[in-house]
Order: C-alpha cells, then sequence, then structure tokens
C-alpha cells in the first residue's frame, strides 16, 4: 500500500491485536477438534491386523512336497464386530518335521489361487498368474511370489501364523 | 496476501464473497452490548460440536438391537479417541440444555423477545424444543438398560395423551413392540430429521437477528455503534473457548456411563431419565391413574403454549426487568418448579447398579466356563470361539440348553460331552458371559468370599436370585440380610424342614461341609 492511500484506521493497530487474538483461539479450537475427529476417523486405518497363532492340521495328513490346500478358521476382531475367516492357505511337507505354507493369495490383484495337480502348479484364475509349489512366479502378471506365512510344528499339530 | 491477491481478485468479482464477509463481520452493534450477549454464539457453537462428533459416532454406530450396544461399546472402549467423542457428544447434549435456557433467560430477562423481534423468539422455543427431541432420541441408541427403560416410559407417556394416544405410541414405536423398527426411526429422526430442521430454524433465528439487529442494553446507551469483528466477536470467541474447555474437561475425566444390554425381560430395573427430564417423570409421580394427563400434556403444553406466547402477552414496551414484574415472577416460578422437581427427582433415584459389579453368579461361572467339556468345541481354531472371547448373542434360555445338552441345540454336528453342569452352573456360566460382554474386567476374589461365590453358583443359582443372576422359584437372595441373621440362615441351608416342617427347599448338610454352611450363611447375612 502506498503511503498516503489510505488514512490509517485511528483503531488499527487495536483491531488487529484483536484480530489476531480471534485467529489465534479460534484456530486453538479448531486445531483440537480436529485432532480429536480427526483421530477417531482415522485411527483404525492406521492400526495393523494382529496376527496369532492357528491350528491347521495335523502333520501326518499332509503327503511330502504336494501343496494341500487346508481351510483355518480365524476368529479375527473386526471393529465392533467378531468375524470367523476362513483362510485357505497352501501347507507344504518339506521334511519330516518341516512344513512351509504359502498365502492363496495371488500377489497380482488379490484373486484366490488353486492347485493343479496335473499341471503341479499354483494358479490363478483372474489373469493367469502361474506359481510353483515354492510360490515363485512361472507365468502370468503376479510381480513377486506367493507371500510365505511362519509356520510351527507343535506334536502332532501344526500351526500358521496368520 | 499478496502474492494470491490477483486470485483473491478474481474470486469476489465472480462471487462477491467480499462484500459477503464484510456484511457478516461489520454489522454495527448498539453500544453495551457485552459479555451478556455471547450467549447464542456459545449455544451455535455447541451445536457445531454435536453435529462434529455425531458425524463421526455415525461412522462405527450400528442402529440395530443386534449391533448398537457393541458398536457403542466398541467406540467407548476400543476405538483410540472414541470414547473422547462419545464423551463430548454425551455431555455437550446437557451443555445444550444449559446453554439454551441460559440463552432463554437472558432473553427473558433484557425483553429482547418484545417487537419486532416476535417470530425470533418463536423460532427460538422451536429450537429449544428440537434440542429436547434430540436429547429424548438420542439416549435410545446406545440400547443399553437405560435408553431401553426410558424409552418404554416415554412412549408410554405419549400413549397416555387423550384420544390418538395409541396412534401416537404406535408410530413412535414402529409397530405393536418396541424393537428394530424403533431404533431404527429414533435414530433416523436424531440423525436426519432433527438437524435438517434445527439447521433450517438456525438460519431462520439467525438471519432474523440479523434483520432486527441485536437488542443491546434495557435503556439506550450514549456512543458510537461497534462494529461486530472483531470488537464482539472477540468476546463470543473467548467464550467458546472457556466453554469448550469445561465440555472437553468432562470427556476427558468423566466416563460416559453405559448400562447392560437391553433386556425387555429384567423386571428389577428402575429407569431414570437424564436430569433434564427428571422434573417432568417427577411430576408424574403427582398425577396418578387419570389425572396422568395433567402432568403428560396438560403442565407441559401450558408452558410451552405460553412460552410461545410470550411476546403477545407483554405488550408493554419497556424492556426493563424491573418493570415487568408478572413476567420476571412467572419466570421465576416456573424455574422454582422445574429446580425443585429435578431435586426431588435426584433425591427418589435408587442407587444405581453398577454394570462393573460382578456378582457370585458371574465369578462362580467365569470357573464353571473352564470346564474341559466346553474346551472340546470353545478353544482356539475349534468349532466354536474360546468361551472369553465369545460375545453372547442368544437370549439365557438358549444358553442354557446349549450347556445342558449341546447337540439339543446342534443336532448331529458334535457329540455331546459326558455329563452336564447342572442349572445353577448353567445359569452362572450365563452371568459370567454377559459380564465378558459388558466389556468389564474380573475382581480378584479370594478367601471366602470366592467360596461363597463357588457354593451360590453350584447350589443356589438354579433357584435363586441374586443381583439380577440366577433362577425365579426362590426368593431373590441380593439383600438376604436385611430379613435374617447367619445363625438363622445357617439353621434353614442345613435343613428347611427343621424350621419349617412346610419348607420347599432340600437341605444341604449332605452336601456341604460345616465350614461351608457357615461361609455361605455369613455370606448371605452381609449382604444388605
Amino acid at each position: 500500500m502506498c503511503p498516503g492511500e489510505h488514512l490509517p484506521h485511528p483503531d488499527a493497530g487495536r483491531r488487529r491485536f484483536l484480530s489476531g487474538a480471534i485467529t489465534a483461539i479460534q484456530g486453538a479450537l479448531g486445531a483440537t477438534l480436529a485432532f480429536i475427529l480427526g483421530g477417531a476417523v482415522a485411527s483404525p486405518a492406521l492400526g495393523t491386523r494382529r496376527t496369532d497363532w492357528w491350528p491347521a492340521v495335523p502333520l501326518n495328513t499332509l503327503p511330502p512336497d504336494q501343496p494341500t490346500p487346508v481351510t483355518i478358521r480365524v476368529t479375527r476382531e473386526d471393529g465392533y464386530s467378531q468375524v470367523v475367516d476362513r483362510q485357505v492357505v497352501f501347507l507344504v511337507r518339506t521334511g519330516p518335521s518341516e512344513v512351509t505354507a504359502l498365502s492363496s493369495i495371488c500377489t497380482h490383484l488379490g484373486c484366490r489361487v488353486s492347485w493343479d495337480a496335473t499341471d503341479q502348479s499354483l494358479k490363478c484364475p483372474c489373469h493367469g498368474g502361474v506359481f510353483d509349489r515354492t510360490g515363485a512366479v512361472t507365468a502370468g502378471p503376479p510381480p513377486s511370489p506367493l507371500e510365505t506365512l511362519a509356520t510351527r510344528v507343535e506334536g502332532e499339530q501344526v500351526l500358521v501364523q496368520l | 496476501m499478496g502474492r494470491l491477491r490477483p486470485l483473491f481478485d478474481w474470486l469476489d468479482d465472480r462471487t462477491g464473497f467480499r462484500a459477503g464477509r464484510s456484511h457478516l463481520l461489520d454489522e454495527p452493534l448498539a453500544p453495551g452490548v457485552g459479555w451478556w450477549f455471547v450467549t447464542g454464539s456459545i449455544l451455535l457453537f455447541l451445536l457445531a460440536v454435536q453435529l462434529l462428533t455425531g458425524i463421526v459416532l455415525t461412522m462405527y454406530y450400528v442402529p440395530s438391537p443386534e449391533h448398537a450396544y457393541d458398536s457403542v461399546r466398541y467406540i467407548s472402549d476400543q476405538l483410540p479417541l472414541g470414547g473422547i467423542v462419545r464423551g463430548l457428544h454425551f455431555f455437550g447434549a446437557s451443555f445444550i440444555v444449559i446453554a439454551a435456557v441460559v440463552h432463554m433467560l437472558r432473553v427473558v430477562s433484557f425483553g429482547s423477545y418484545k417487537k419486532p423481534r416476535e417470530v425470533t423468539w418463536i423460532t427460538g422455543v422451536v429450537l429449544l424444543l428440537i434440542i429436547l427431541g434430540f436429547a429424548l432420541t438420542g439416549y435410545l441408541l446406545p440400547w443399553d438398560q437405560k435408553a431401553y427403560w426410558a424409552t418404554t416410559v416415554t412412549i408410554n407417556v405419549a400413549r397416555s395423551s387423550p384420544v390418538v394416544g395409541e396412534y401416537l405410541a404406535s408410530i413412535m414405536r414402529g409397530g405393536a413392540d418396541l424393537g428394530a423398527l424403533t431404533l431404527l426411526r429414533w435414530y433416523a429422526t436424531h440423525v436426519f430429521l432433527l438437524p435438517a430442521a434445527l439447521i433450517a430454524f438456525v438460519v431462520a433465528h439467525i438471519y432474523l437477528m440479523r434483520r432486527h439487529g441485536i437488542s443491546g442494553p434495557v435503556r439506550e446507551r450514549a456512543g458510537e455503534p461497534q462494529p461486530f469483528y472483531p470488537y464482539h466477536a472477540l468476546k463470543d470467541t473467548i467464550a467458546m473457548a472457556a466453554v469448550f474447555a469445561l465440555l472437553l474437561t468432562f470427556a476427558l475425566t468423566v466416563r460416559v456411563p453405559l448400562d447392560s444390554i437391553a433386556d425387555p425381560t429384567d423386571a428389577t430395573y428402575i429407569p431414570r431419565p437424564e436430569w433434564y427430564f427428571l422434573s417432568l417423570f417427577q411430576l408424574l409421580k403427582y398425577f396418578p391413574g387419570p389425572l396422568e394427563p395433567v402432568a403428560t400434556i396438560v403442565i407441559p403444553g401450558l408452558v410451552v403454549g405460553a412460552l410461545l406466547l410470550l411476546p403477545f402477552l407483554d405488550r408493554s414496551p419497556d424492556r426493563h426487568p424491573l418493570k415487568r414484574p408478572l413476567i420476571g415472577a412467572a419466570f421465576v416460578l416456573l424455574g422454582a418448579g422445574i429446580f425443585s422437581l429435578t431435586y426431588l427427582g435426584f433425591k427418589d433415584s435408587p442407587a444405581h447398579a453398577d454394570p462393573s459389579y460382578w456378582g457370585p453368579m458371574a465369578l462362580a461361572g467365569r470357573e464353571f466356563a473352564t470346564d474341559t467339556r466346553c474346551a472340546e468345541c470353545h478353544r482356539i481354531g475349534g468349532a466354536a470361539n474360546p468361551i472369553d472371547n465369545t460375545r453372547v448373542r442368544r437370549d439365557p434360555e438358549w444358553l442354557l440348553g446349549h450347556i445342558a445338552d449341546p447337540e439339543v441345540i446342534a443336532p448331529g454336528s458334535r457329540k455331546p460331552p459326558p455329563g452336564s453342569l447342572n442349572e445353577s452352573q448353567a445359569r452362572a456360566i450365563v452371568a459370567y458371559m454377559s459380564k465378558v460382554r459388558a466389556g468389564t474386567t474380573p475382581p480378584d476374589v479370594t478367601g471366602d468370599t470366592h467360596t461363597a461365590a463357588m457354593i451360590y453358583g453350584r447350589f443356589c443359582g438354579g433357584c435363586h436370585m441374586i443381583d439380577g443372576e440366577g433362577g425365579h422359584q426362590a426368593p431373590d437372595l441380593t439383600r438376604a440380610g436385611e430379613e435374617r441373621d447367619a445363625e438363622w440362615l445357617r439353621e434353614w441351608i442345613s435343613n428347611p424342614e427343621e424350621v419349617d416342617p412346610l419348607a420347599d427347599m432340600p437341605p444341604f448338610y449332605d452336601r456341604l461341609s460345616e465350614d461351608e454352611l457357615t461361609i455361605i450363611a455369613n455370606y448371605l447375612a452381609a449382604r444388605k
């Protein structure tokens, strides 16, 4: 503003101070509300999913070196409710008491893969992704191998971490 | 703002926002408009807080009898910051009722309702009714005992109105009984209908306030008018911040109550409304039977009618409160009436059962539930969830049948475990599970209290109710010690027929040791 363009309001300094005070207080009020409300909206989205060990099948039911689909009942908290997820994992017995577990979720776009015994491969029905028995990609669009899940053998029982 | 100036100039050219802002902020206020005139802004701010917290709550709340309670429990106990959001909304309701009354009293004492502001006043009275409507519809939503029973009373109050009562009650219920349809329509009213009405009337109220200007002090003062911004706006802002600080303190330090889940069969629950409806509730007690409509319709109707007509009843132009003694006296009388009724209502309220209290049945049930027969199915990865991680969704009769013989409930699917728990133990497990659902942690109980709880859960709970849990065939033992002492109880439990030859109760001297008889008798005698 050029000097003399407007005569300064006699009260200009006081007005500026009061305006600043209003902005500061209302800003603090707004920030507090935004933190509480935004936090309550965003927090469940930011939480990580809890994992647990779930019993799958007895070890002796698994044929050696052959991916076997096993359905595991996973109870999990879904907001206010409890849901039972029936998750399918492929268990491969790789030794006398060693088992690897492959997730059945295709790494491309999340469809469910299934074991094709004639081709000896895991196939995704959606876009033709193909994985071998170790979970490595052999054909199709999947960008990475199937996720390997932690396993543990306790007595005769195979446990999978989900 | 320097560099953005061309952008704002363009925006102003297209929208005229600068003129709008200056219309909003530069309103000239009469000299002497001081702190008394911040009450409306406080109310507006509190309503905005309710609207915002309400929107967040609807992201987690489910309006169905199966899920409402659990979803509110989730908001309160599990959702990060959820307890504070619910606290702001819950205490905010009380703050609004208080702020609305204070605002109204300010308007009455300053005579601000007088010509030409009659319609402003009427929209204000309607807003007060809308606010009370919010409060009324809001507390059914958690679907806990208080919600269910207070709403039952509310609907029955509507039913008592002459001629249309039955129809009115049916419309409020949405059917023949209080249930899912009731919850949904109260929810829809609370989150769609009333907010729409509220916003419409707030806009009208503020428009009319601006149209006639702020009434200002009762006697005109000399001096220049001052613009609203920043002089009065700062007062408003400081008042809002102070009220919000107080509200936040409540939300942070006081736990919002949530009773146990609504149980339509519970005969022991004594409903009490929120404090702002307590005076009406108390009024009911003085007009029994056919006179009830006097308390439910006539008196509240007269008060609301008088409020609506106030600017036409008091038409003298003088705004000074001392020049209007009749109006002053009427409001003092009304205030004193509401205040004393509320006070009497509070005095009459029974001590509220603490939902986190564990009675002997729940304590014993916790141990019965570890029975290995249950764990055949109720285990991690098993056919059913572990019992301490199961939310009861069934009624007690189903659960009792299930505990007595699981195959009855799920034929063919599983082998019934050998043997079964007796009815008292089954009821104890049901009591335990309802405590688990209420999200309360079990207290650490040892010694005689623990022994007594185990005896009670094993032998007594099949027939005798205690703390609202157990069978119905025999007398309630919640306050057994008020009528009998330990010695009498011990003799009676040992062999009732020796005390009264016609007694129905079986003797327990052969099932309980001498020590156990003493412990359970002392335990019951101490309950007063």
